[in-house]
């Protein structure tokens, strides 16, 4: 078996995201544009067609939002997050009573021929898991913050939440991680 | 800069190809869609075929000889690019490859990842993302023997042929295999906007960080 690696390298990664990541909002050279114009002009392109972000959740880096009611967290994943993997065609969640652990994978989700972990913004016992996701995957595209919730957990640690990110810190951390690299 | 920290760097982009000399496989993804396998796993050994279960997404598919079999290494989250991005970005790789030939192919329809020319499938994607990294990648069919792909429902898609570059490029003189992978890297970088290629022929480093990839 031959067996060649490579290596490539850039001098400008900044290229890539722009076009890559805005490419579905804006043709080329309104990319350049809103670049010479600053910052300004990319939020309020942002705000139009941006992610939605849903106050009172709490979010991951990872792109999992929590929503905490009690002795209850909901955990799915972001409206952000759900479009940068394109449609869903296969979810794989934990079995209930199983533990999940912060920053640890919890299951995968396939789009586009690509099989993507998902990992947990928190520690805790599976109480519940989405079954219609079974049939119905789509709609973590369709509803990522309602009927697409993937599963609940008892948190064995609820200081862990204090950790994750409010929607406003959420919101300027995808516009970060979009835009500037 | 020590390896690890270099791959994960959005400068430089890693990756592996393969041209398999070993023996012919079909390969299933996480979903293991055996029911796309037309003939018994028995049968297979007659073939002098092997049988891989992944962690990849996408449907089965077949691996063979002269087939250039590419995965990049990449921290996506460093190139600030999801999965949909990436994927894109590879089959744009391919038909860029693609058209050195003069071969028009199309990236697929929703719902059907891949490169076509027409309705005939010339390369395939299937890929992994764990802990925003890559492994796996794409399968481009330079001249592999095509009856192999009677056997499954390539990529759960049946009703469509498959095709390959010495196919498509009727009596067009290929160049060698090992500059067909150059151009094929090329295109691949290009694709990512990164500069330059180097080869190395250790694969020790890539194989260390890789080693479900020999699923």
């Amino acid at each position: 078996m031959a067996l060649r690696m490579w290596a490539s390298s850039t001098a400008n990664a900044l290229k890539l995201s722009s076009s890559a990541s805005k490419s579905h909002l804006l043709p080329a050279f309104s990319i350049s544009r809103c670049f010479s114009s600053g910052l300004f002009y990319l939020k309020s392109i942002g705000w139009c067609f941006g992610f939605e972000v849903l106050e009172g959740l709490k979010y991951a880096n990872s792109h999992e939002w929590v929503k905490h009611e009690g002795s209850v967290a909901t955990i799915g994943i972001s409206d952000h997050a759900q479009d940068h993997l394109g449609e869903v065609v296969f979810v794989e969640l934990p079995e209930e009573k199983s533990s999940v652990t912060k920053e640890k994978n919890f299951g995968a989700v396939e789009s586009v021929k690509a099989t993507s972990e998902i990992i947990s913004p928190i520690s805790g016992e599976v109480i519940e898991v989405n079954t219609k996701l079974a049939d119905s995957p789509g709609l973590i595209n369709s509803s990522p913050y309602e009927d697409g919730w993937m599963m609940k957990v008892k948190p064995s640690n609820p200081a862990e939440l204090e950790s994750l990110m409010g929607p406003k810190e959420y919101t300027k951390f995808c516009e970060e991680e979009d835009a500037a690299h | 800069m020590d390896d690890v920290q270099e791959m994960r760097s959005p400068r430089t982009l890693h990756g592996g190809l393969e041209a398999r000399h070993s023996s012919p496989s079909y390969t299933l993804g996480k979903r293991r869609t055996d029911h796309n396998l037309l003939i018994p796993e028995a049968d297979l050994k007659g073939l002098g075929a092997e049988l891989h279960y992944t962690q990849r997404g996408g449907d089965i598919t077949f691996h063979g000889p002269h087939q250039a079999i590419l995965y990049p290494i990449i921290s996506l989250r460093s190139i600030g690019i999801g999965a949909r991005n990436y994927v894109e970005t590879l089959e744009r790789s391919m038909l860029e490859f693609a058209s050195v030939y003069g071969v028009k192919a199309r990236a697929g329809h929703k719902g059907e990842t891949g490169v076509w020319v027409g309705d005939r499938k010339i390369g395939a994607i299937g890929v992994r993302i764990s802990s925003g990294i890559t492994s796996h990648g794409l399968a481009f069919n330079i001249d592999p023997d095509l009856k192999y792909f009677e056997h499954i429902v390539p990529c759960g898609i049946a009703d469509k042929e498959v095709t390959s570059l010495r196919r498509e490029t009727d009596d067009m003189l290929l160049p060698s295999e090992e500059v067909i992978h150059e151009q094929l890297v090329s295109c691949l970088a290009k694709a990512f906007s990164y500069d330059d290629v180097v080869w190395k022929e250790d694969p020790s480093f890539i194989l260390d960080n890789q080693e479900e990839y020999k699923d």
